[in-house]
């Protein structure tokens, strides 16, 4: 048994970090507080050129080919700074990956090549919809076959990135009379395309310079050539790749939660009441035990279940576990820390409420918590049917 | 202790520095030479063996050349100690000197105890003592380490020549530019706080910035009320800075600033208030109607 | 045109030091370790000479240490360094300056290296030797503390940061040696890629006790945290007296005041 990291990952990982410090960080509470949009814009190209969008993808189409446990180190590095970044990021290379795992070689190249190299600022995933969230096979988005292709009606939810997305990843029913979930396909389509319309975008709890907008298809006309996969087999696809994308959230989530617990244990070990350090109160070493044991163990899911998906084991449970473990220990984190700040950690003078507000959707994208326990006691409970 | 002190001389003129080594020699009870690139015509008060070597004909530092004059220096003198300055001039002479006799070399010392030498390290954080392992040794001490001292006296000139090669060619000086704010990277912070009063005596306190040749920091609330712009702000919501000496003008220590200043090497605090909160880690605090001190120390340091 | 670069491994310096068991330097456990940051200005001149070059000339980094410093030498390899040196001393911290210098002396001397490029110093021992005395060792021209270099037909023309902000520029025939001070340059992140690319470039591994056995020159001990500040002393009196008293205070115990 081997827990250290190679130099490889840990060369990654100080990358990203030096980066998040010296990039990231400085614009992270101006981009919370709606500062220039383009702040982030710019660091997500700099990020692209540094090879952070297809960190699990092939040099082939310019990725860092450097795996999935990279990936989640380098994601919760930027995720201390900046949580908008870090999302971007990881949904990038989620879109990524997707392409690589089930696009055509024309695709690949056309697409994967813009990400990685920062052409497009942004890839989005357009799954959910108004009607279908945790239940996402409940989707009404229609592809009808016309002409040589396809032409999309309907609307998606919260689509992160949409404003600045070059190619949207988008789910949507070609054969209603299907029984559920099998009747689903996924196309690729690019920004601009006629009938693409981005919609409002969200305002938010927290997280605020990643965009988060509708997206509306309204006789949007796409090529043959934009169905990825087999058609009707978009929905196992979508099964398959989210669960890549809860590596990413969870550590994440843990880079939200560590930066807090980080900053309440500094302020900790300086604030005195009752004429000593605060952290010489058991109240406060318990808060730091507590809160710093579940990120660990959170760091530990993760690494597990990012050892397991690049080493091509089954990942599903693992990362659903710690997917679903990482935010809620950072939320828990994030909780406990402003509670050490005290007055200070509800103002905006520490970056604490910012932690607190950004963790707290990581328990609910990329499937709710719930919808995670609901996977892994299945994935459990499949092996103990009769 | 017979020592032999390497003064420094640039652009005619004797720098400051070499009465530190003269400090040094008082401290450490040496017996001093003096050994110097310099003019012949403006010898240094010092009672005891001048090596001099003409700057006119050896010009401003080269390494090779000042290398040679050195060593006919200490062969001649034969010194327990040769000691330079820890400067730009003696961190790139010492080790020729060095490696050419074979010593022990110490740098950047900034005090001792018998034959041990205390140095910083780990960025300063940390000290240790080095100890030479051969009879004699090379060190440069730390500027600022030592007093300087002033000394009376003629020294004996004894005039060094070489015929060395210069391997270096020395194309001139660029004179320091003038910067931006960059309190990041200062290494002396002078801060304004509320305790100023008033906008306009802002400028008292920049004056004490420019004579420490430091650069001009601010509490939030000096920015916050529009007395000067926001690149100067130290604190959670502005910079974070670790300069050597950092110096809080009227500034009551509020936890949002000390967390942009608090790992100063050291904190002189100016506050009427005896109980400000910037006493707890101030390392001096002055008790004084700061428009009476500040123009007092900044006349001083003028 | 052939170009050595030296690096060191060192711990960041935001670690938390603890002394060994001898307090002759720090316990290296828990440390996370970094290259050395004036080093990361000494690759990236490196590099952006080749890049001038057309990617003519060749780099090799070489580092002392144990196995850990292959770390600091496959970030530099990602950098563009086009093969590495790892000369092997499983207890690199007891090596001061000279026995350092005579190792890499005794590795660059029959190679013909064109330039030599190093930090100014190291973070953690700070000493500003090893460099000149590499360069001494070998008998070639070097200069310190640069703030700008360039390179042209055999001969480097160099910048050097002097105090108070004054810079002096000289010149120098290769072969040479420069020290690099930061702000030299902008030293770039490694790109991800070129991370995992790195992994093909050949590290050539020496013993350092084939290359030197010099005997070391200083002895280190009582490593140690500094004296705990004199919390808070507090001046009070006439504003005359309190200046003299500040003035005495700051020259004692600060190095910025001459």
């Amino acid at each position: 048994m081997n827990l250290d990291l190679s130099e490889e990952q840990r060369l990654i990982q100080d990358t990203a970090r030096d980066f998040a410090r010296d990039r990231l960080e400085p614009v992270a509470a101006e981009l919370d507080d709606g500062g220039d949009r383009s702040l982030m814009l710019d660091n997500l190209k700099l990020l692209a050129e540094l090879g952070f969008m297809g960190l699990n993808v092939s040099h082939e189409y310019g990725g860092a080919d450097a795996g999935a446990v990279a990936f989640s180190l380098a994601i919760t590095e930027l995720a201390k700074a900046c949580a908008s970044t870090a999302v971007t990021v990881s949904v990038n290379n989620m879109v990524c990956e997707v392409i690589q795992s089930v696009g055509s070689d024309e695709q690949k190249a056309r697409y994967i090549t813009k990400i990685c190299s920062g052409d497009y600022a942004a890839g989005s995933f357009a799954l959910t919809e108004s009607g279908a969230g945790s239940d996402p096979s409940s989707m009404v988005t229609r592809a009808e076959v016309s002409g040589d292709g396809f032409v999309l009606n309907g609307s998606k939810l919260y689509i992160t990135s949409a404003p600045y997305a070059g190619v949207f990843v988008v789910w949507a029913v070609t054969d209603p009379t299907a029984p559920k979930g099998k009747g689903i396909s996924c196309f690729l389509v690019e920004a601009g395309t006629p009938g693409l319309l981005i919609g409002k975008e969200e305002r938010k709890m927290g997280q605020h310079a990643s965009a988060t907008n509708e997206v509306i298809f309204h006789d949007c006309h796409i090529p043959k050539s934009a169905l990825m996969g087999k058609l009707n087999d978009g929905f196992r696809i979508a099964v398959v790749e989210l669960a890549g994308g809860r590596i990413g959230i969870g550590s994440l989530g843990l880079g939200i939660g560590l930066a807090a617990i980080d900053c309440a244990t500094s302020h900790a070990v300086e604030r005195v009441q009752f004429g000593q350090k605060i952290s010489g109160f058991q109240a406060i070493q318990w808060m730091i035990a507590d809160a710093s044991t579940r990120l660990e163990a959170a760091r530990l899911l993760l690494m597990n279940a990012a050892f397991r998906k690049e080493s091509g084991r089954s990942f599903a449970k693992e990362a659903a576990m710690a997917k679903m473990f990482a935010t809620e220990a950072a939320n828990d984190a994030c909780y406990k820390a402003l509670q050490m700040l005290g007055g200070y950690g509800y103002t905006r003078d520490f970056p604490v409420e910012r932690y607190a507000r950004d963790a707290r959707i990581t328990s609910i994208y990329e499937g709710t918590n719930e919808i995670q326990r609901l996977i892994i006691s299945r994935e459990i409970l499949k092996n103990y049917s009769v | 202790m017979k020592l032999l002190l390497v003064g420094e001389y640039r652009e005619g003129r004797l720098l400051d520095t070499t009465a530190e080594l003269l400090g040094f020699a008082a401290a450490i009870s040496g017996d001093a030479s003096l050994f110097l690139v310099g003019s012949a015509e403006a010898v240094p008060a010092f009672s005891g063996t001048l090596y001099l070597a003409d700057a006119k004909v050896y010009g401003e530092y080269n390494p090779e050349v000042h290398k040679q004059l050195l060593l006919k220096a200490v062969q001649e003198e034969n010194p327990d100690l040769v000691v330079f300055v820890h400067s730009s001039y003696g961190w790139d002479l010492a080790p020729r000197v060095a490696a050419s006799l074979k010593l022990a070399q110490v740098s950047e010392v900034i005090g001792f105890a018998g034959n041990a030498y205390e140095v910083g390290c780990c960025n300063a954080k940390m000290h240790r003592n080095v100890t030479p392992l051969t009879s004699k040794a090379v060190i440069t001490i730390q500027a600022g380490a030592f007093p300087a001292l002033q000394v009376e006296g003629t020294p004996s000139v004894k005039v060094l020549s070489t015929d060395a090669a210069s391997t270096t060619e020395f194309m001139g000086y660029e004179p320091a530019e003038a910067r931006d704010v960059n309190l990041a990277k200062a290494e002396i912070v002078v801060s304004a706080g509320r305790g100023i009063g008033k906008k306009e005596n802002i400028e008292l306190i920049r004056s004490l910035a420019k004579a420490f040749g430091g650069e001009l920091g601010a509490s939030r609330p000096v920015v916050d009320a529009g007395w000067i712009d926001h690149g100067h702000q130290v604190g959670s919501t502005g910079q974070t800075v670790t300069p050597k000496l950092y110096v809080a003008c009227g500034i009551s220590g509020s936890i949002q600033h000390l967390a942009g200043m608090k790992k100063s090497g050291f904190i002189l605090a100016i506050n009427k208030d005896k109980d400000a909160p910037i006493g707890e880690v101030a390392d001096v605090l002055v008790v004084a109607d700061l428009l009476q001190f500040v123009p007092a120390l900044t006349a001083k340091l003028s | 045109m052939k170009i050595l670069v030296c690096i060191k491994q060192v711990p960041d310096m935001e670690s938390h030091f603890r002394p060994n068991g001898s307090a002759t330097w720090f316990d290296e456990s828990d440390l996370a370790f970094r290259m050395n940051e004036y080093d990361e200005y000494a690759v990236e001149e490196a590099v952006r000479l080749k890049e001038q070059l057309g990617g003519a000339p060749e780099i090799t980094v070489l580092s002392i240490g144990p196995d850990r410093v292959i770390e600091a030498i496959k970030k530099a390899l990602a950098i563009g360094c086009d093969c590495a040196v790892h000369i092997k001393e499983p207890d690199v911290a007891s090596k001061e300056p000279w026995q350092i210098a005579s190792m890499i002396a005794a590795y660059a001397r029959s190679k013909q290296f064109d330039l030599v490029f190093t930090g100014m110093q190291s973070q953690d021992r700070g000493s500003a030797q090893v460099g000149v005395l590499v360069a001494e060792l070998l008998g070639i021209p070097s200069t310190t503390t640069l703030v700008g270099f360039a390179w042209a037909d055999g001969v480097v023309t160099a910048t050097r940061e002097l105090e108070g902000g004054v810079k002096s520029k000289v010149r120098l025939k290769t072969p040479a040696l420069v020290t690099c001070q930061l702000g030299l340059n902008s030293p770039r992140y490694p790109t991800l890629p070129n991370i995992m690319k790195a992994r093909k470039k050949e590290i050539t591994t020496l013993q350092a006790g084939e290359l030197s056995s010099e005997k070391p020159l200083t002895g280190s001990a009582a490593f140690r945290h500094p004296e705990k500040r004199g919390s808070g002393v507090v001046l009070e009196g006439s504003v005359d007296e309190l200046v003299e008293k500040v003035l005495v205070i700051l020259k004692d115990k600060t190095a910025v005041l001459r």
